[in-house]
Protein backbone atom coordinates (compact mmCIF):
# COMPACT_ATOMS: atom_id res chain seq x y z
CA UNK A 1 0.00 0.00 0.00
CA UNK A 2 2.82 2.32 1.00
CA UNK A 3 4.54 1.50 -2.30
CA UNK A 4 1.48 2.63 -4.31
CA UNK A 5 1.17 5.75 -2.18
CA UNK A 6 4.80 6.68 -2.88
CA UNK A 7 4.35 6.02 -6.60
CA UNK A 8 1.19 8.10 -6.67
CA UNK A 9 2.92 10.99 -4.89
CA UNK A 10 5.80 10.93 -7.38
CA UNK A 11 3.43 10.79 -10.35
CA UNK A 12 1.30 13.68 -9.09
CA UNK A 13 4.38 15.79 -8.27
CA UNK A 14 5.95 15.09 -11.65
CA UNK A 15 2.74 15.95 -13.55
CA UNK A 16 2.24 19.17 -11.61
CA UNK A 17 5.89 20.15 -12.10
CA UNK A 18 5.73 19.36 -15.81
CA UNK A 19 2.57 21.36 -16.50
CA UNK A 20 3.39 24.26 -14.16
CA UNK A 21 5.67 26.11 -16.58
CA UNK A 22 2.82 26.16 -19.13
CA UNK A 23 0.40 27.53 -16.56
CA UNK A 24 3.01 30.05 -15.50
CA UNK A 25 3.65 31.10 -19.09
CA UNK A 26 -0.08 31.34 -19.72
CA UNK A 27 -0.08 34.22 -17.26
CA UNK A 28 1.42 36.21 -20.10
CA UNK A 29 -1.66 35.43 -22.15
CA UNK A 30 -2.80 37.46 -25.12
CA UNK A 31 -1.02 40.08 -27.21
CA UNK A 32 -1.25 43.13 -24.99
CA UNK A 33 0.76 41.70 -22.13
CA UNK A 34 3.76 43.48 -20.69
CA UNK A 35 7.01 41.99 -21.93
CA UNK A 36 10.22 43.15 -20.28
CA UNK A 37 13.53 42.87 -22.10
CA UNK A 38 16.52 43.26 -19.80
CA UNK A 39 19.14 45.52 -21.37
CA UNK A 40 22.25 43.34 -21.58
CA UNK A 41 24.16 46.24 -23.17
CA UNK A 42 24.15 47.93 -19.75
CA UNK A 43 24.95 44.80 -17.70
CA UNK A 44 28.51 44.85 -16.43
CA UNK A 45 30.40 41.65 -15.68
CA UNK A 46 30.02 38.03 -16.70
CA UNK A 47 27.56 37.07 -13.97
CA UNK A 48 25.20 39.97 -14.65
CA UNK A 49 25.38 39.22 -18.36
CA UNK A 50 24.58 35.54 -17.73
CA UNK A 51 21.47 36.35 -15.70
CA UNK A 52 20.25 38.93 -18.18
CA UNK A 53 20.73 36.45 -21.04
CA UNK A 54 18.93 33.73 -19.19
CA UNK A 55 16.10 36.20 -18.38
CA UNK A 56 15.74 37.21 -22.03
CA UNK A 57 16.01 33.75 -23.58
CA UNK A 58 14.42 31.28 -21.19
CA UNK A 59 12.15 32.69 -18.46
CA UNK A 60 11.30 29.29 -16.95
CA UNK A 61 14.99 28.51 -16.55
CA UNK A 62 15.48 31.97 -15.05
CA UNK A 63 12.73 31.15 -12.53
CA UNK A 64 14.46 27.90 -11.58
CA UNK A 65 17.80 29.68 -11.24
CA UNK A 66 16.28 32.35 -9.01
CA UNK A 67 14.72 29.67 -6.77
CA UNK A 68 17.94 27.69 -6.39
CA UNK A 69 20.18 30.73 -5.90
CA UNK A 70 17.84 32.34 -3.37
CA UNK A 71 17.70 29.11 -1.35
CA UNK A 72 21.48 28.75 -1.39
CA UNK A 73 22.01 32.42 -0.51
CA UNK A 74 19.55 32.18 2.39
CA UNK A 75 21.22 29.12 3.88
CA UNK A 76 24.74 30.49 3.35
CA UNK A 77 24.04 33.85 4.94
CA UNK A 78 22.18 32.20 7.82
CA UNK A 79 24.94 29.71 8.58
CA UNK A 80 27.61 32.36 8.19
CA UNK A 81 26.00 34.76 10.66
CA UNK A 82 25.29 31.86 13.05
CA UNK A 83 28.98 30.98 12.92
CA UNK A 84 30.05 34.58 13.55
CA UNK A 85 27.65 34.92 16.49
CA UNK A 86 28.97 31.67 17.99
CA UNK A 87 32.51 33.02 17.71
CA UNK A 88 31.39 36.17 19.51
CA UNK A 89 30.01 33.96 22.27
CA UNK A 90 26.27 33.97 21.62
CA UNK A 91 24.58 30.69 20.63
CA UNK A 92 21.26 31.18 18.88
CA UNK A 93 20.62 27.71 17.50
CA UNK A 94 18.55 26.61 20.47
CA UNK A 95 16.31 29.64 20.74
CA UNK A 96 12.54 29.46 20.55
CA UNK A 97 11.58 32.52 18.54
CA UNK A 98 12.37 32.25 14.88
CA UNK A 99 12.22 35.04 12.36
CA UNK A 100 10.26 34.67 9.14
CA UNK B 1 7.36 10.83 5.55
CA UNK B 2 10.92 11.97 5.03
CA UNK B 3 11.27 9.37 2.27
CA UNK B 4 8.21 10.79 0.50
CA UNK B 5 9.59 14.27 0.85
CA UNK B 6 12.92 13.23 -0.66
CA UNK B 7 11.15 11.45 -3.53
CA UNK B 8 9.00 14.51 -4.26
CA UNK B 9 12.04 16.82 -4.23
CA UNK B 10 13.93 14.38 -6.48
CA UNK B 11 11.08 14.21 -9.01
CA UNK B 12 10.78 18.03 -9.05
CA UNK B 13 14.55 18.32 -9.60
CA UNK B 14 14.42 15.78 -12.44
CA UNK B 15 11.69 17.63 -14.32
CA UNK B 16 13.44 20.95 -13.72
CA UNK B 17 16.70 19.62 -15.11
CA UNK B 18 14.89 18.94 -18.37
CA UNK B 19 14.46 22.68 -18.90
CA UNK B 20 16.90 23.96 -21.50
CA UNK B 21 19.70 26.06 -20.01
CA UNK B 22 20.10 29.68 -21.05
CA UNK B 23 21.61 30.73 -24.34
CA UNK B 24 22.99 34.14 -25.10
CA UNK B 25 21.08 36.85 -26.91
CA UNK B 26 21.87 40.30 -28.23
CA UNK B 27 19.80 43.32 -27.27
CA UNK B 28 19.01 46.30 -29.45
CA UNK B 29 17.01 49.41 -28.66
CA UNK B 30 15.69 52.05 -30.99
CA UNK B 31 12.83 53.83 -32.69
CA UNK B 32 10.32 51.83 -34.72
CA UNK B 33 10.51 52.81 -38.38
CA UNK B 34 8.13 50.21 -39.81
CA UNK B 35 6.10 47.37 -38.33
CA UNK B 36 4.63 44.77 -40.68
CA UNK B 37 2.07 42.97 -38.52
CA UNK B 38 1.16 40.35 -41.15
CA UNK B 39 4.70 39.28 -42.04
CA UNK B 40 5.87 39.84 -38.47
CA UNK B 41 8.78 42.07 -39.40
CA UNK B 42 9.96 45.21 -37.65
CA UNK B 43 12.49 47.80 -38.80
CA UNK B 44 14.18 49.75 -36.04
CA UNK B 45 16.47 52.79 -36.09
CA UNK B 46 19.12 51.74 -33.59
CA UNK B 47 19.99 53.91 -30.57
CA UNK B 48 23.30 53.81 -28.69
CA UNK B 49 23.99 53.87 -24.95
CA UNK B 50 24.56 57.60 -24.74
CA UNK B 51 21.91 58.08 -22.07
CA UNK B 52 21.43 61.59 -20.70
CA UNK B 53 18.43 63.41 -19.20
CA UNK B 54 17.80 64.83 -22.67
CA UNK B 55 18.25 61.54 -24.52
CA UNK B 56 16.91 59.01 -22.02
CA UNK B 57 16.74 56.20 -24.58
CA UNK B 58 20.13 56.95 -26.16
CA UNK B 59 21.12 58.72 -29.39
CA UNK B 60 20.39 57.48 -32.90
CA UNK B 61 23.26 55.69 -34.60
CA UNK B 62 21.58 56.18 -37.98
CA UNK B 63 21.69 52.43 -38.57
CA UNK B 64 18.49 50.55 -39.45
CA UNK B 65 18.04 46.97 -38.26
CA UNK B 66 15.39 44.49 -39.43
CA UNK B 67 14.05 41.81 -37.08
CA UNK B 68 12.03 38.69 -37.74
CA UNK B 69 9.29 38.51 -35.09
CA UNK B 70 7.69 35.20 -36.13
CA UNK B 71 8.72 33.35 -32.97
CA UNK B 72 8.96 36.35 -30.70
CA UNK B 73 7.01 37.18 -27.58
CA UNK B 74 5.60 40.61 -28.37
CA UNK B 75 4.43 43.07 -25.74
CA UNK B 76 2.24 46.06 -26.54
CA UNK B 77 1.88 46.39 -30.33
CA UNK B 78 4.58 48.75 -31.65
CA UNK B 79 3.74 51.66 -33.93
CA UNK B 80 6.14 53.80 -35.97
CA UNK B 81 7.88 56.22 -33.59
CA UNK B 82 7.64 53.92 -30.54
CA UNK B 83 10.88 53.09 -28.74
CA UNK B 84 11.30 49.31 -28.61
CA UNK B 85 13.86 47.01 -26.99
CA UNK B 86 14.44 43.67 -28.68
CA UNK B 87 16.29 40.56 -27.51
CA UNK B 88 17.43 38.60 -30.55
CA UNK B 89 19.81 36.00 -31.91
CA UNK B 90 21.63 36.20 -35.21
CA UNK B 91 20.84 33.18 -37.39
CA UNK B 92 22.79 33.38 -40.67
CA UNK B 93 22.00 36.88 -41.93
CA UNK B 94 18.68 37.17 -40.09
CA UNK B 95 18.01 38.77 -36.73
CA UNK B 96 15.54 36.44 -35.05
CA UNK B 97 13.77 38.26 -32.24
CA UNK B 98 12.98 36.41 -29.01
CA UNK B 99 11.20 39.15 -27.05
CA UNK B 100 10.01 42.62 -27.93
CA UNK B 101 9.37 45.26 -25.30
CA UNK B 102 7.50 48.41 -26.22
CA UNK B 103 9.38 50.84 -23.99
CA UNK B 104 7.21 53.85 -24.93
CA UNK B 105 3.86 52.21 -24.24
CA UNK B 106 4.74 50.26 -21.12
CA UNK B 107 6.87 52.54 -19.06
CA UNK B 108 7.04 50.19 -16.09
CA UNK B 109 8.54 52.93 -13.94
CA UNK B 110 5.08 54.44 -13.63
CA UNK B 111 3.52 51.26 -12.27
CA UNK C 1 25.83 57.31 -12.15
CA UNK C 2 26.22 58.47 -8.55
CA UNK C 3 27.94 56.14 -6.05
CA UNK C 4 24.78 55.69 -4.01
CA UNK C 5 22.80 54.46 -7.01
CA UNK C 6 22.90 50.87 -8.25
CA UNK C 7 21.76 49.76 -11.68
CA UNK C 8 19.29 46.89 -11.64
CA UNK C 9 19.89 45.12 -14.95
CA UNK C 10 16.57 43.24 -15.14
CA UNK C 11 14.12 46.00 -14.24
CA UNK C 12 16.40 48.53 -15.95
CA UNK C 13 16.22 51.05 -13.14
CA UNK C 14 18.68 52.83 -10.88
CA UNK C 15 18.06 52.23 -7.18
CA UNK C 16 19.27 53.98 -4.02
CA UNK C 17 21.15 50.90 -2.73
CA UNK C 18 21.68 52.00 0.91
CA UNK C 19 17.88 52.07 1.12
CA UNK C 20 17.82 48.49 -0.09
CA UNK C 21 20.34 47.40 2.55
CA UNK C 22 18.38 49.26 5.23
CA UNK C 23 15.10 47.60 4.25
CA UNK C 24 16.75 44.15 4.24
CA UNK C 25 18.41 44.83 7.58
CA UNK C 26 15.18 46.18 9.07
CA UNK C 27 13.16 43.15 7.98
CA UNK C 28 15.70 40.84 9.59
CA UNK C 29 15.98 42.95 12.71
CA UNK C 30 12.24 43.48 13.25
CA UNK C 31 11.43 39.90 12.23
CA UNK C 32 14.05 38.51 14.59
CA UNK C 33 12.96 40.74 17.45
CA UNK C 34 9.20 40.31 17.28
CA UNK C 35 9.18 36.75 15.94
CA UNK C 36 6.77 37.80 13.21
CA UNK C 37 7.56 38.53 9.61
CA UNK C 38 8.69 41.92 8.49
CA UNK C 39 7.81 41.30 4.87
CA UNK C 40 4.95 43.79 5.10
CA UNK C 41 7.45 46.62 4.71
CA UNK C 42 9.43 45.17 1.79
CA UNK C 43 6.93 45.38 -1.08
CA UNK C 44 5.87 48.97 -0.24
CA UNK C 45 9.48 49.88 0.56
CA UNK C 46 10.79 48.60 -2.77
CA UNK C 47 7.93 50.26 -4.62
CA UNK C 48 8.65 53.57 -2.90
CA UNK C 49 12.38 53.21 -3.72
CA UNK C 50 11.45 52.95 -7.40
CA UNK C 51 10.70 49.32 -8.22
CA UNK C 52 7.64 48.73 -10.40
CA UNK C 53 4.98 47.06 -8.20
CA UNK C 54 5.14 43.58 -9.79
CA UNK C 55 8.94 43.58 -9.41
CA UNK C 56 8.58 44.69 -5.78
CA UNK C 57 6.23 41.77 -5.04
CA UNK C 58 8.43 39.21 -6.83
CA UNK C 59 11.60 40.44 -5.18
CA UNK C 60 9.93 40.45 -1.74
CA UNK C 61 8.71 36.86 -2.09
CA UNK C 62 12.16 35.68 -3.26
CA UNK C 63 13.79 37.35 -0.29
CA UNK C 64 11.30 35.58 2.04
CA UNK C 65 12.24 32.23 0.47
CA UNK C 66 15.91 32.81 1.23
CA UNK C 67 15.26 33.93 4.77
CA UNK C 68 12.85 31.12 5.65
CA UNK C 69 15.19 28.32 4.52
CA UNK C 70 17.44 28.64 7.53
CA UNK C 71 14.56 29.10 10.00
CA UNK C 72 12.84 25.94 8.76
CA UNK C 73 16.00 23.87 9.13
CA UNK C 74 16.45 25.15 12.68
CA UNK C 75 12.87 24.25 13.58
CA UNK C 76 12.85 20.85 11.89
CA UNK C 77 15.83 19.93 14.07
CA UNK C 78 13.51 20.09 17.10
CA UNK C 79 10.84 17.98 15.37
CA UNK C 80 8.33 20.84 15.38
CA UNK C 81 7.22 20.35 11.80
CA UNK C 82 4.30 18.08 10.88
CA UNK C 83 5.51 17.12 7.41
CA UNK C 84 2.33 15.27 6.50
CA UNK C 85 0.24 18.35 7.26
CA UNK C 86 2.84 20.50 5.52
CA UNK C 87 2.83 18.36 2.38
CA UNK C 88 -0.97 18.35 2.14
CA UNK C 89 -0.98 22.11 2.61
CA UNK C 90 1.51 22.50 -0.26
CA UNK C 91 -1.34 21.79 -2.70
CA UNK C 92 -3.38 24.72 -1.47
CA UNK C 93 -0.35 26.97 -1.02
CA UNK C 94 1.01 26.44 -4.54
CA UNK C 95 -2.40 26.84 -6.24
CA UNK C 96 -3.12 29.88 -4.06
CA UNK C 97 0.22 31.57 -4.83
CA UNK C 98 -0.29 30.98 -8.54
CA UNK C 99 -3.78 32.51 -8.34
CA UNK C 100 -2.41 35.53 -6.45
CA UNK C 101 0.43 35.96 -8.96
CA UNK C 102 -1.98 35.65 -11.91
CA UNK C 103 -4.13 38.41 -10.41
CA UNK C 104 -1.02 40.61 -10.09
CA UNK C 105 -0.08 39.95 -13.73
CA UNK C 106 -3.60 40.70 -14.88
CA UNK C 107 -3.67 43.93 -12.89
CA UNK C 108 -0.30 44.84 -14.39
CA UNK C 109 -1.68 44.32 -17.88
CA UNK C 110 -4.62 46.63 -17.26
CA UNK C 111 -2.26 49.13 -15.59
CA UNK C 112 -3.81 49.00 -12.12
CA UNK C 113 -1.37 46.88 -10.15
CA UNK C 114 0.27 49.80 -8.31
CA UNK C 115 -2.84 51.46 -6.85
CA UNK C 116 -4.68 48.19 -6.07
CA UNK C 117 -1.77 46.55 -4.23
CA UNK C 118 -1.01 49.81 -2.42
CA UNK C 119 -4.57 50.14 -1.12
CA UNK C 120 -4.67 46.49 -0.04
CA UNK C 121 -1.41 47.08 1.82
CA UNK C 122 -2.83 50.17 3.49
CA UNK C 123 -5.70 48.01 4.77
CA UNK C 124 -3.37 45.25 5.91
CA UNK C 125 -1.03 47.63 7.73
CA UNK C 126 -3.97 49.36 9.42
CA UNK C 127 -5.03 45.92 10.66
CA UNK C 128 -1.54 45.08 11.94
CA UNK C 129 -1.26 48.45 13.72
CA UNK C 130 -4.68 47.93 15.29
CA UNK C 131 -3.65 44.46 16.45
CA UNK C 132 -0.42 45.75 17.98
CA UNK C 133 -2.07 48.65 19.81
CA UNK C 134 -4.96 46.47 20.99
CA UNK C 135 -2.46 43.93 22.28
CA UNK C 136 -0.64 46.70 24.14
CA UNK C 137 -3.92 48.02 25.56
CA UNK C 138 -4.93 44.55 26.74
CA UNK C 139 -1.53 43.94 28.33
CA UNK C 140 -1.62 47.22 30.26
CA UNK C 141 -5.20 46.53 31.39
CA UNK C 142 -4.19 43.10 32.65
CA UNK C 143 -1.20 44.55 34.43
CA UNK C 144 -3.43 47.08 36.16
CA UNK C 145 -5.79 44.29 37.22
CA UNK C 146 -2.83 42.29 38.51
CA UNK C 147 -3.40 39.39 36.11
CA UNK C 148 -0.15 38.40 34.48
CA UNK C 149 -1.17 34.91 33.21
CA UNK C 150 -0.67 33.82 29.61
CA UNK C 151 -3.67 34.28 27.38
CA UNK C 152 -4.06 31.14 25.36
CA UNK C 153 -6.32 29.54 22.83
CA UNK C 154 -8.52 27.84 25.38
CA UNK C 155 -11.50 30.04 24.71
CA UNK C 156 -11.66 29.53 20.98
CA UNK C 157 -12.52 26.04 19.81
CA UNK C 158 -13.73 26.60 16.25
CA UNK C 159 -11.57 23.72 15.12
CA UNK C 160 -13.75 21.26 17.07
CA UNK C 161 -16.70 22.25 14.86
CA UNK C 162 -14.56 22.23 11.70
CA UNK C 163 -13.23 18.74 12.54
CA UNK C 164 -16.80 17.46 12.24
CA UNK C 165 -16.64 18.12 8.49
CA UNK C 166 -15.73 14.67 7.28
CA UNK C 167 -15.48 15.06 3.52
CA UNK C 168 -13.07 12.30 2.44
CA UNK C 169 -10.16 11.90 2.63
CA UNK C 170 -10.10 12.23 6.41
CA UNK C 171 -6.47 12.22 7.51
CA UNK C 172 -4.76 11.73 10.87
CA UNK C 173 -1.75 13.97 11.51
CA UNK C 174 0.44 12.16 14.00
CA UNK C 175 2.83 14.95 15.01
CA UNK C 176 0.08 17.53 15.42
CA UNK C 177 -2.22 14.92 16.97
CA UNK C 178 -5.34 15.84 15.01
CA UNK C 179 -7.73 14.10 12.62
CA UNK C 180 -9.65 16.08 10.05
CA UNK C 181 -10.70 16.26 6.42
CA UNK C 182 -7.71 17.01 4.17
CA UNK C 183 -9.80 19.78 2.58
CA UNK C 184 -9.59 21.85 5.76
CA UNK C 185 -5.78 22.45 5.66
CA UNK C 186 -5.94 22.70 1.84
CA UNK C 187 -8.59 25.43 2.09
CA UNK C 188 -6.65 27.35 4.74
CA UNK C 189 -3.41 27.10 2.78
CA UNK C 190 -5.13 28.14 -0.44
CA UNK C 191 -6.43 31.36 1.09
CA UNK C 192 -3.09 32.24 2.65
CA UNK C 193 -1.38 31.29 -0.61
CA UNK C 194 -3.52 33.74 -2.58
CA UNK C 195 -2.64 36.49 -0.11
CA UNK C 196 1.06 35.58 -0.18
CA UNK C 197 1.16 35.50 -3.98
CA UNK C 198 -0.73 38.75 -4.27
CA UNK C 199 1.13 40.79 -1.66
CA UNK C 200 4.51 39.07 -1.74
CA UNK C 201 4.40 38.15 1.94
CA UNK C 202 5.01 34.84 3.71
CA UNK C 203 1.42 34.56 4.88
CA UNK C 204 2.37 33.55 8.42
CA UNK C 205 0.30 36.40 9.77
CA UNK C 206 -2.85 34.52 8.77
CA UNK C 207 -1.62 30.93 8.48
CA UNK C 208 -0.31 30.75 12.05
CA UNK C 209 -3.58 31.68 13.80
CA UNK C 210 -5.50 29.61 11.22
CA UNK C 211 -3.40 26.54 12.06
CA UNK C 212 -4.07 27.01 15.78
CA UNK C 213 -7.70 28.10 15.81
CA UNK C 214 -9.16 26.50 12.67
CA UNK C 215 -7.12 23.31 12.36
CA UNK C 216 -6.36 22.80 16.03
CA UNK C 217 -2.58 22.46 15.86
CA UNK C 218 -0.58 22.81 19.09
CA UNK C 219 1.20 26.19 18.98
CA UNK C 220 4.78 24.89 18.69
CA UNK C 221 3.81 22.56 15.81
CA UNK C 222 1.90 25.43 14.19
CA UNK C 223 5.01 27.65 14.30
CA UNK C 224 7.22 24.96 12.74
CA UNK C 225 4.68 23.89 10.12
CA UNK C 226 3.95 27.51 9.26
CA UNK C 227 7.67 28.13 8.70
CA UNK C 228 7.78 25.07 6.44
CA UNK C 229 4.83 26.50 4.48
CA UNK C 230 6.46 29.95 4.31
CA UNK C 231 9.51 28.29 2.81
CA UNK C 232 7.43 26.39 0.25
CA UNK C 233 5.36 29.46 -0.64
CA UNK C 234 8.55 31.52 -0.88
CA UNK C 235 10.27 29.01 -3.14
CA UNK C 236 7.26 28.50 -5.39
CA UNK C 237 6.62 32.26 -5.42
CA UNK C 238 10.23 32.84 -6.45
CA UNK C 239 9.88 30.33 -9.26
CA UNK C 240 6.61 31.68 -10.59
CA UNK C 241 7.57 35.35 -10.32
CA UNK C 242 10.98 34.52 -11.82
CA UNK C 243 9.38 32.74 -14.76
CA UNK C 244 7.06 35.72 -15.22
CA UNK C 245 10.18 37.90 -15.28
CA UNK C 246 9.34 39.94 -12.21
CA UNK C 247 12.30 39.32 -9.89
CA UNK C 248 15.37 41.51 -9.54
CA UNK C 249 17.89 38.96 -8.29
CA UNK C 250 20.52 41.60 -7.38
CA UNK C 251 18.15 43.29 -5.00
CA UNK C 252 17.36 39.92 -3.39
CA UNK C 253 21.09 39.39 -2.81
CA UNK C 254 21.62 42.81 -1.23
CA UNK C 255 18.55 42.47 1.00
CA UNK C 256 19.36 38.92 2.11
CA UNK C 257 22.81 40.03 3.24
CA UNK C 258 21.23 42.82 5.30
CA UNK C 259 18.50 40.53 6.62
CA UNK C 260 20.92 37.83 7.82
CA UNK C 261 22.78 40.33 9.99
CA UNK C 262 19.59 42.06 11.10
CA UNK C 263 17.95 38.77 12.12
CA UNK C 264 20.82 37.92 14.46
CA UNK C 265 20.79 41.35 16.09
CA UNK C 266 17.00 41.29 16.45
CA UNK C 267 16.98 37.83 18.00
CA UNK C 268 19.77 38.61 20.44
CA UNK C 269 17.99 41.82 21.43
CA UNK C 270 14.91 39.83 22.55
CA UNK C 271 17.04 38.45 25.38
CA UNK C 272 17.59 41.92 26.80
CA UNK C 273 14.33 43.70 25.97
CA UNK C 274 12.00 44.52 28.82
CA UNK C 275 8.52 45.97 28.86
CA UNK C 276 5.95 46.64 26.23
CA UNK C 277 7.29 50.02 25.08
CA UNK C 278 8.95 48.52 22.02
CA UNK C 279 5.56 47.28 20.82
CA UNK C 280 4.42 50.89 20.60
CA UNK C 281 7.52 51.69 18.52
CA UNK C 282 6.65 48.76 16.25
CA UNK C 283 3.07 49.95 15.88
CA UNK C 284 4.29 53.44 15.04
CA UNK C 285 6.66 52.02 12.40
CA UNK C 286 3.72 50.17 10.83
CA UNK C 287 1.69 53.39 10.83
CA UNK C 288 4.61 55.32 9.30
CA UNK C 289 4.89 52.69 6.58
CA UNK C 290 1.15 53.01 5.92
CA UNK C 291 1.36 56.82 5.65
CA UNK C 292 4.31 56.56 3.25
CA UNK C 293 2.29 54.23 0.98
CA UNK C 294 -0.52 56.80 0.97
CA UNK C 295 2.04 59.51 0.06
CA UNK C 296 3.39 57.31 -2.74
CA UNK C 297 -0.15 56.73 -4.00
CA UNK C 298 -0.56 60.48 -4.37
CA UNK C 299 2.87 60.72 -6.07
CA UNK C 300 4.54 62.58 -3.19
CA UNK C 301 7.64 60.43 -3.69
CA UNK C 302 10.45 62.11 -1.76
CA UNK C 303 8.65 62.49 1.61
CA UNK C 304 7.37 58.92 1.21
CA UNK C 305 10.93 57.60 0.82
CA UNK C 306 12.24 59.68 3.73
CA UNK C 307 9.36 58.61 5.98
CA UNK C 308 9.60 54.85 5.36
CA UNK C 309 13.40 54.74 5.55
CA UNK C 310 13.40 57.05 8.58
CA UNK C 311 10.80 54.97 10.43
CA UNK C 312 12.42 51.58 9.82
CA UNK C 313 15.86 53.11 10.45
CA UNK C 314 14.74 54.52 13.81
CA UNK C 315 13.28 51.21 15.01
CA UNK C 316 16.46 49.42 13.88
CA UNK C 317 18.64 51.83 15.85
CA UNK C 318 16.42 51.25 18.89
CA UNK C 319 16.72 47.44 18.61
CA UNK C 320 20.50 47.68 17.97
CA UNK C 321 20.91 49.84 21.06
CA UNK C 322 19.06 47.24 23.17
CA UNK C 323 21.21 44.48 21.70
CA UNK C 324 24.59 46.18 22.05
CA UNK C 325 24.06 47.47 25.57
CA UNK C 326 22.63 44.10 26.68
CA UNK C 327 25.32 42.01 25.00
CA UNK C 328 28.10 44.23 26.33
CA UNK C 329 26.69 43.86 29.85
CA UNK C 330 26.42 40.08 29.50
CA UNK C 331 29.97 39.72 28.17
CA UNK C 332 31.27 41.93 30.98
CA UNK C 333 29.48 39.76 33.55
CA UNK C 334 30.86 36.59 31.94
CA UNK C 335 34.37 37.99 32.10
CA UNK C 336 34.09 39.04 35.73
CA UNK C 337 32.64 35.62 36.67
CA UNK C 338 35.58 33.92 34.98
Amino acid sequence: MRKYYCGFMILVTAIITAILPDIVQAAGGPAEMLVVVADSRRAHGEIARYFVDSYNTNPVWFGIECTIITAIMGVTFGLLTDFIMKRVGIDLTSRKIVEH
Amino acid sequence: MKRNLTLCIASIALVMLMAIPAMSAEVAQGKTVKYDKDNKIIVVEEYDLNITPQTKYGKSTGKELTFDLKEALIGKTPEPGDIVRIAYTVVGKDNKAIRLMNVTKQDIMKK
Amino acid sequence: MDWYMMYMPIAGIEIFWPGLVLIGFAVGCIGGFFGMGGAWMVTPGLNILGFPMAFAIGTDIAHIAGKSMISTFRHSKFGNVDYKLGLIMIVGTVVGIECGAQVVMWLERIGEVGPVVRWVYIGLLALIALMVFYDYYKATQKKKAGDVGEHGAEGITWYKTLHRINIPPVVHFKVAGITCSAWLPIGVSFLTGVLAGFLGIGGGLIRMPALVYLIGCPTHIAVGTDLFEVMISGLYGTFTYGAKGRIEIWAVFVMLAGAAIGAQIGTVATKYAKGYGIRIAFGLAVLACMVSIILKQFKIDMPATVLILGAVGAICIYICMIMFSGAAKELREKKSAA
